[in-house]
């Protein structure tokens, strides 16, 4: 225990703060605090588990190739978009399957496509 | 403008298109989008209660590419007269009028927010109904004759060209989602480029229909009304993000597919292409998709700041997992 909060603990404070501000508030900006709040829940799993290393594994395992995400996502998609690669491509979509469960895990774990994949 | 309609300029309009001793007392906004917004009307007829909505373009002509609303009141009266629960316009705004593009339509009572009418006991026997309402509903709306819209200024297209357009607005933004690419390149093999053969509502789901215990009431947002492929509807209707979590319940998050196929070509609809409804939910989910990549573009454009739109972006995800998994298992 330093004394000094982490920046998660900062942002589960916020998001204290929102739920306290939601019962107090109606209408529009009663749903928007929530959607703040919901936002924060993002923002908390992402910095406890990234999604991007499943992402990268995934890509990288299916191009062949090495590098950031981003380069990898986009020889991706120039191959779908030549038909070099498509829905028949051995592994390509077992591999966007687990790079989107992993997003969802962080985006919104309670999506009911999440649990079904995940048998949660 | 339409968003400071005075009470007494709407009355007098109202007045003029029923030839009654109309007064309005309130006008409350409820809602508004981007491109328009919609007010609750309290008015009264020769003394009588008469809870009324208008719908408004939101800066009081219609968007580059929208539907007008006074074009959305008469396909919505074509839809009525030809037996769908639709609202009923009273009253279309002309320029004469000078209250801009809109129009007043009857209240309907009952629910439309979608998780109470899917969840709560006292809509079990209206999520009986809907199924076969909404069969019926669309077999109607799909049988109408071309000449059933004359002189409505309506759009459409073959499916390949919608495809197209949508594919070019993705590409416009730049980004990189393979999910997107690869449901992208898979319906361009597979989607007809045939002529479009009906009316097709466009947005035809759960979250759109007003719901009383007794079932389907109304039938809402005819503004993405076009000529199409009528299994369009179909396809959206069953969409997953429609289900609201209902995911056992394909229809809507209340309804089975075979029933709703059945109850379409027992009231006159064109027997059901099985694989032409999924390649049209392959769509359906696509094309929410694109509507979540387009949402939060508002917001990272700083267009529309708004907390709102940046969070629909952390949705993005649930449309590339619903694809995929439509890919992976061959249904969802």
């Amino acid at each position: 225990m330093s004394g000094t909060p982490s920046v998660s603990q900062l942002v589960d404070a916020v998001r204290l703060f929102l739920a306290e501000a939601e019962t107090e508030l109606s209408g529009r900006l009663a749903f928007h605090a929530k959607v703040a709040g919901n936002a924060l829940a993002i923002v908390t799993r992402e910095l406890a588990a990234s999604p991007e290393p499943a992402e990268r594994a995934a890509l990288t395992a299916l191009t062949g190739q090495d590098g950031p995400t981003a380069e990898l996502r986009h020889e991706l998609c120039e191959r779908l978009r030549d038909g070099r690669a498509n829905a028949q491509t051995p592994g390509l979509v077992d591999a966007l399957y687990t790079a989107a469960v992993a997003q969802v895990a962080v985006d919104n774990p309670r999506y009911a496509t999440f649990k079904r994949a995940t048998g949660a | 403008m339409a968003l400071d309609i005075k009470p007494d300029a709407l009355a007098a309009v109202l007045a003029r298109t029923t030839g009654a001793d109309v007064q309005v007392t309130r006008i409350d906004a409820l809602s508004g989008g981007a491109s328009s917004a919609t007010f609750a009307v309290k008015a009264s007829r020769d003394g009588a209660d008469w809870p009324l909505i208008m719908q408004c373009s939101a800066a009081g002509e219609p968007a580059p590419g929208a539907m007008a609303k006074r074009t959305q009141a008469r396909l919505q009266e074509v839809a009525r007269k030809a037996g769908l629960p639709v609202a009923e316009t009273v009253a279309i705004l002309e320029a004469e009028d000078g209250l801009g593009d809109g129009f007043v339509m009857t209240r309907i009572d009952g629910e439309s927010l979608a998780p109470r009418y899917l969840r709560l006991p006292e809509y079990a026997a209206a999520r009986e109904a809907m199924t076969a309402q909404c069969a019926t509903a669309l077999a109607r709306l799909h049988a109408l004759p071309r000449s059933a819209f004359d002189g409505l200024p309506l759009t459409g297209g073959s499916p390949q060209a919608l495809l197209a357009k949508s594919f070019a607005a993705y590409r416009a933004f730049g980004i990189e989602l393979p999910a997107y690419d690869l449901a992208f390149a898979w319906l361009k093999e597979r989607l007809p480029d045939t002529e479009p053969t009906a009316l097709v509502h466009g947005d035809f789901r759960s979250g759109n229909f007003i719901v009383g215990t007794d079932g389907l009431r109304a039938i809402l947002d005819w503004e993405l009304g076009h000529f199409g492929d009528p299994l369009e509807d179909m396809g959206w209707l069953c969409g997953n993000a429609w289900r609201f979590g209902n995911w056992q319940k394909p229809v809507g998050g209340f309804g089975e597919r075979e029933a709703l196929y059945a109850a379409y070509e027992a009231a006159g609809g064109a027997k059901v292409d099985r694989d032409a409804v999924h390649m049209w939910e392959v769509w359906g989910t696509l094309r929410w998709g694109m509507s979540c990549v387009m949402l939060v573009s508002d917001h990272l454009s700083g267009r529309v700041p708004s907390v709102e739109r940046a969070a629909i972006g952390r949705r993005i995800s649930e449309n590339e997992l619903d694809l995929l998994y439509l890919f992976k298992h061959g249904s969802i």
